[in-house]
């Protein structure tokens, strides 16, 4: 999608009409922030219970702390607001999509990293799982783990802080 | 390769290797756009988290890669695409839509068993995901033993096995390439929608009662649709639940 293109916005609008007739969906809201952070809010509804919610930004993004939790399935994303919010910590690595976390490249392995150790930028240093997709979380920079904050198979959303690097 | 191959694809026949997926992580950064692997021979294959894949001789053994993705999110729902195409392919070459089907999120049934496994993985660069790695395995000849199965999976078969019909991993990828090509080009023109719309109409199971296994979590609903992320939607006591990962029992 590009920014100041009036047929890419055109055609977003009508992609978007397609989707609420195909899917039998009353509302659907969407909401596009540019700037250091592009962000893409959206929010479907069918008669007048919402369907489903979503918010994406190209990664790493800090964790929107204001967006309602992406799928019901999942626990709720820490969102406490306060300085210890580790989703505002600029170390904090934050997870791509919804899906499950895993600590390890598979079951009774060794842990990709614990607290302490030292990583380097694009070190592996978890896994989230989607659809059968696994995605290899790297360290978006050089740092030691300071805190790892999810639990290995773990379920995450999109956005939330996985682990801390200082 | 002849036929009518996807343009713009590469094909990389190997011979023995260890996994397709490490080969084709080594060579990702020769490769200028997607590209199919294929091994006579893997000594190592690999299912999801770790579960050994058998790969018997005349089965089909692939790895496409995809360079050039960018987004997570929707580099998963290449497991849609994969699927279909299979599905595709393995109509295509036997005649028989009725014979398959599929299961959330990617595997194709033949005659409600397992016939092929599929597992995604990311490759990332300096922090970002620059590609996705795919890794197709098809019963064509003889299906693994099933000693090491966990309770409740589906016990796998073979396409010679379930049908009489022999197909050779060459001819396989004839029919997959081209299917393929054609589920990736919707996916990227129309997003996911039609892609959604076509493997529901495959789906196995649809208004019936099944069991999502999550880690430490296990879930049991009514099938109700796969949402437009992607996720298998159960309806349970609870209400709807929207699952992201997991795997699913009958």
């Amino acid at each position: 999608m590009t920014k100041n293109s009036h047929d890419s916005d055109v055609a977003f609008i009508q992609a978007l009409a397609e989707l609420l007739r195909e899917n039998d969906l009353t509302e659907l809201e969407v909401k596009r922030e540019y700037g250091e952070a592009d962000r893409l809010n959206v929010r479907v509804a069918r008669g007048g219970q919402v369907v489903t919610q979503f918010a994406a930004a190209p990664a790493p993004a800090p964790a929107p702390a204001a967006h309602a939790p992406a799928a019901p399935a999942a626990a709720p994303a820490p969102s406490s607001g306060g300085e210890d919010d580790p989703a505002k910590h600029p170390g904090a690595v934050t997870s791509p999509m919804v899906g499950t976390a895993y600590l390890s490249p598979e079951p009774g392995a060794a842990a990709f990293v614990k607290v302490g150790d030292k990583v380097a930028e694009g070190d592996t240093v978890l896994i989230v799982e989607a659809m059968k997709t696994m995605n290899q979380i790297p360290a978006p920079r050089a740092g030691t783990v300071k805190r790892i904050l999810v639990e290995d198979g773990s379920p995450v959303e999109y956005g939330a802080p996985l682990m801390i690097l200082e | 390769m002849s036929g009518d191959w996807p343009h713009g694809y590469g094909y990389l026949p190997l011979g023995e290797v260890t996994s397709t997926l490490d080969e084709a992580r080594a060579r990702v950064g020769e490769m200028s756009g997607p590209t199919w692997i294929t091994a006579t021979h893997q000594t190592a294959a690999r299912g999801r988290r770790g579960r050994p894949w058998s790969n018997p001789a005349g089965n089909f053994a692939g790895t496409l890669v995809l360079p050039n993705l960018t987004d997570p999110a929707s580099a998963a729902l290449r497991s849609f695409t994969t699927a279909l195409a299979l599905d595709e392919a393995l109509t295509t070459l036997t005649g028989r839509p009725e014979a398959f089907a599929l299961k959330w999120p990617n595997d194709v049934l033949l005659n409600g068993s397992k016939l092929a496994g599929i597992l995604l993985e990311s490759l990332t660069e300096r922090g970002h995901l620059t590609g996705l790695v795919i890794g197709i395995g098809v019963n064509l000849a003889s299906a693994p033993d099933p000693g090491a199965l966990e309770p409740g999976a589906l016990a796998p078969v073979s396409l010679m096995g379930e049908t009489g019909l022999s197909v050779t991993p060459d001819d396989f990828l004839e029919a997959l390439a081209p299917a393929f090509a054609r589920w990736e080009a919707q996916l990227r023109q129309y997003g996911f929608a039609p892609i959604r719309t076509a493997w529901l109409a495959r789906a196995a199971r649809i208004g019936e009662t099944v069991t999502a296994r999550l880690p430490g979590d296990e879930i049991t609903g009514t099938f109700r649709t796969v949402d437009e992320a992607g996720h298998l939607v159960l309806s349970t006591p609870k209400g709807e639940r929207a699952i992201a990962a997991g795997d699913v029992f009958f």
